[in-house]
């Protein structure tokens, strides 16, 4: 398969646009505010797009077909789990927060619990997270760069680096708005015009369903009433229902889409904004769906490389891409998403795939940098360590830490430790169940006290990647239930019951110790709330 | 806990939770359930493609805001009555 000039085009105009925008809005990042929360000046579409841009990464855009790929049927509800955990943001953090309205994440958390310290405590789970999510998009570039380009995987995650680090460099948060805002439109444009192109592939859902159905006659099994399993992870109720909340909470409380919600002209425009992430975001996942769906078929009766000798399935192509391009071992399955559009050989088709691919792994490369880098300079820096640098250079201190951030993650994205997916989830857990609830009930609970907080980080991070590294090294996959007999393994996605563990336990802890000042809690729990 | 937040809000999640698990349900008890033709197509593709994934969440969605919208319209329309009221004393209440 050659480089193909219309897909070439196509990535070009890309970058021309958001190059353009990054350019343009520069003048307008002169300062702080602007810097870091687009000066409070996005409207609720353009804000909505963003958040669906930033929110969705290539964990989506990749890793959802991929996991579809190779699970079956019953993964489409952990699709329905994350864009069904969008709208409860609207009211559970997105117009408490706003009203609030901090610049970074921390500073809820250092404002609520009354001490500076738990900017250092909420950063440790945050920078696990962060630095997992930046290697995950620097791959996911990189993996579109290599289907545009045919270039080692090498050479394309050192050029993802370059093109991520420019794009957030000049612009801070006010370029990453307004060019994302662009992006997510490009990526949900990519995925439905792909999932069309599929569906007519088929002659239709009835033409696709038989399809998968003669290729893959398992696909559509569920738990207790079929014979086989989709997939061994797929065989109980444990494995559905977990893979559903491994991110269903995350809109809620991940850092980087939280920070978004800061950015909005107003309360109204925040939970204004929740409804456009949900009706773009969820445009996108509906193509999602039938990509991935479609995949092993489309790859098996359609890829140009199933007439090579020796390919004999779609597992045998994506091997064969880790072999003729050097793609790192755990991405090979990733490359699913896109080899099956490669299928259809439309360059028109993958022209649009690939501008929508990069947007995706782009957008969330940024968010979450500019949640680093503020992480890192100004709160860590500066507010606890009282370095005075970040608040005298804003632009600057942040511009350096995004060097070092994509620097460290360029490192491990030549050779990344699991699919972009499980990157993603298992950043998920770990954040959500350890700086989760206390940013929950912190707004919504008067009893939650500073020591539940800081035990709470602390102990839920440590459990959380305990079990998944044991479960990963002991049981052979962080999917199955860490304390499992290896005989009788329980599927449990991501060790996911920690997010519901950890609510429990800051709850526990909170009832055991003194809550805060009554006029910190009057200022950042009660006065946040809607008004009665 | 969660005093204050709006009753929407609890209706709105009834309402996603319900209809996953209840589907959830209906497929690990019923052979063959995500196949079954609904409208000429595999039933999967209405309750969960579509509505599941989509349509449900840009209703719950659309109704929390409103809702809150109309809620704090309310809230503003009575501020503004009681500040009308107040220097004639309309609001106090007389015992004779």
């Amino acid at each position: 398969m050659g480089v193909n000039p219309i897909v070439i085009l196509g990535s070009v105009l890309y970058f021309a646009v958001i190059f353009y925008i990054g350019w343009y809005s520069r003048k307008a990042s002169m300062d702080s505010s602007d810097f870091y929360v687009a000066g409070r000046k996005v409207g609720p579409v353009v804000n909505g797009s963003a958040l669906a841009a930033t929110y969705f990464s290539p964990a989506s855009f990749l890793g959802l077909p991929a996991f579809i790929f190779i699970l079956g049927y019953p993964f489409w509800w952990a699709l329905v789990g994350i864009i069904g955990g969008m709208p409860i943001a609207t009211l559970l953090t997105a117009a408490p927060l706003r009203k609030y309205a901090p610049t970074s994440f921390t500073d809820y958390y250092a404002d609520r619990y009354d001490t500076k310290w738990l900017r250092l405590v909420a950063g440790i789970p945050t920078l696990i997270g962060g630095l997992a999510y930046v290697i995950l998009s620097i791959v996911g570039t990189a993996l579109f760069l290599l289907a545009i380009l045919q270039i080692p995987f090498n050479v394309s995650v050192v050029l993802a680096s370059v093109v991520v680090f420019a794009y957030i460099y000049f612009g801070g948060m006010v370029a990453t708005t307004i060019s994302t805002a662009f992006q997510g439109v490009a990526m949900t444009v990519a995925s439905v015009l792909a999932a069309g192109y599929v569906i007519f592939n088929f002659g239709g859902l009835n033409g696709l369903t038989d399809a998968v159905l003669a290729n893959s006659g398992n696909f559509f099994n569920l738990p207790y009433v079929s014979e086989t399993a989709s997939h061994p992870l797929m065989a109980t109720w444990t494995g559905v229902v977990g893979f559903f909340f491994v991110w269903h909470f995350g809109f809620s409380a991940m850092p980087y889409t939280v920070v978004r919600f800061f950015t909005t002209q107003d309360i109204k425009a925040a939970r204004r904004s929740v409804f456009w992430a949900v009706t773009i975001g969820g445009a996108m996942y509906g193509g999602l769906v039938i990509i991935g769906t479609g995949a092993r078929v489309l790859i098996e009766t359609l890829h140009p490389l199933m007439q090579t000798e020796g390919i004999t399935n779609a597992m045998g192509v994506l091997k064969h891409m880790k072999t003729a391009y050097g793609v790192a071992g755990a991405s090979v399955t990733d490359y699913s998403m896109i080899a099956a559009v490669e299928g259809l050989r439309s360059p028109f088709l993958l022209s649009v795939l690939a501008a929508g691919g990069l947007a995706i792994a782009m957008a969330t490369a940024s968010g979450w940098t500019m949640v680093l880098n503020v992480l890192l300079g100004r709160d860590l820096l500066g507010k606890v360590f009282g370095s005075s640098w970040p608040e005298r250079q804003p632009v600057h201190a942040t511009r350096v830490m995004t060097i070092l951030i994509v620097f460290v993650c360029m490192l491990f994205a030549f050779k990344p430790p699991a699919l972009v997916l499980d990157i993603s989830g298992a950043a998920f857990i770990v954040i959500l169940c350890s700086v989760g609830p206390p940013l929950i009930l912190g707004i919504w609970w008067t009893r939650a006290t500073t020591t539940a907080a800081i035990a709470n980080i602390l102990v839920m991070t440590t459990l959380s990647c305990g079990s998944w590294m044991y479960a990963k090294y002991k049981l052979g996959s962080y999917h199955w239930f860490f304390l499992s007999d290896p005989a009788h393994k329980i599927s449990t996605p991501h060790q996911f019951y920690w997010v519901f563990v950890g609510f429990i336990f800051f709850i526990v802890v909170s009832l055991m110790t003194k809550p805060c000042k009554d006029d910190v809690i009057q200022k950042y729990s009660l006065d946040i709330r809607p008004e009665q | 806990m969660f005093k204050g937040m709006p009753k929407i809000f609890w209706a709105g999640t009834a309402l996603m939770y319900g209809w996953i698990f209840f589907f959830m349900i209906l497929e690990m008890t019923i052979p063959g359930f995500p196949l079954k033709k609904f409208m000429g197509i595999p039933a999967c593709y209405t309750y969960n493609w579509i509505v599941g994934l989509w349509l449900m969440n840009i209703i719950i969605s659309f109704l929390y805001f409103k809702f809150e919208e109309k809620r704090e319209e309310r809230i503003e329309a009575r501020k503004k009555r009681k500040t009308q009221d107040a220097p004639t004393g309309a609001n106090i209440v007389h015992e004779n």
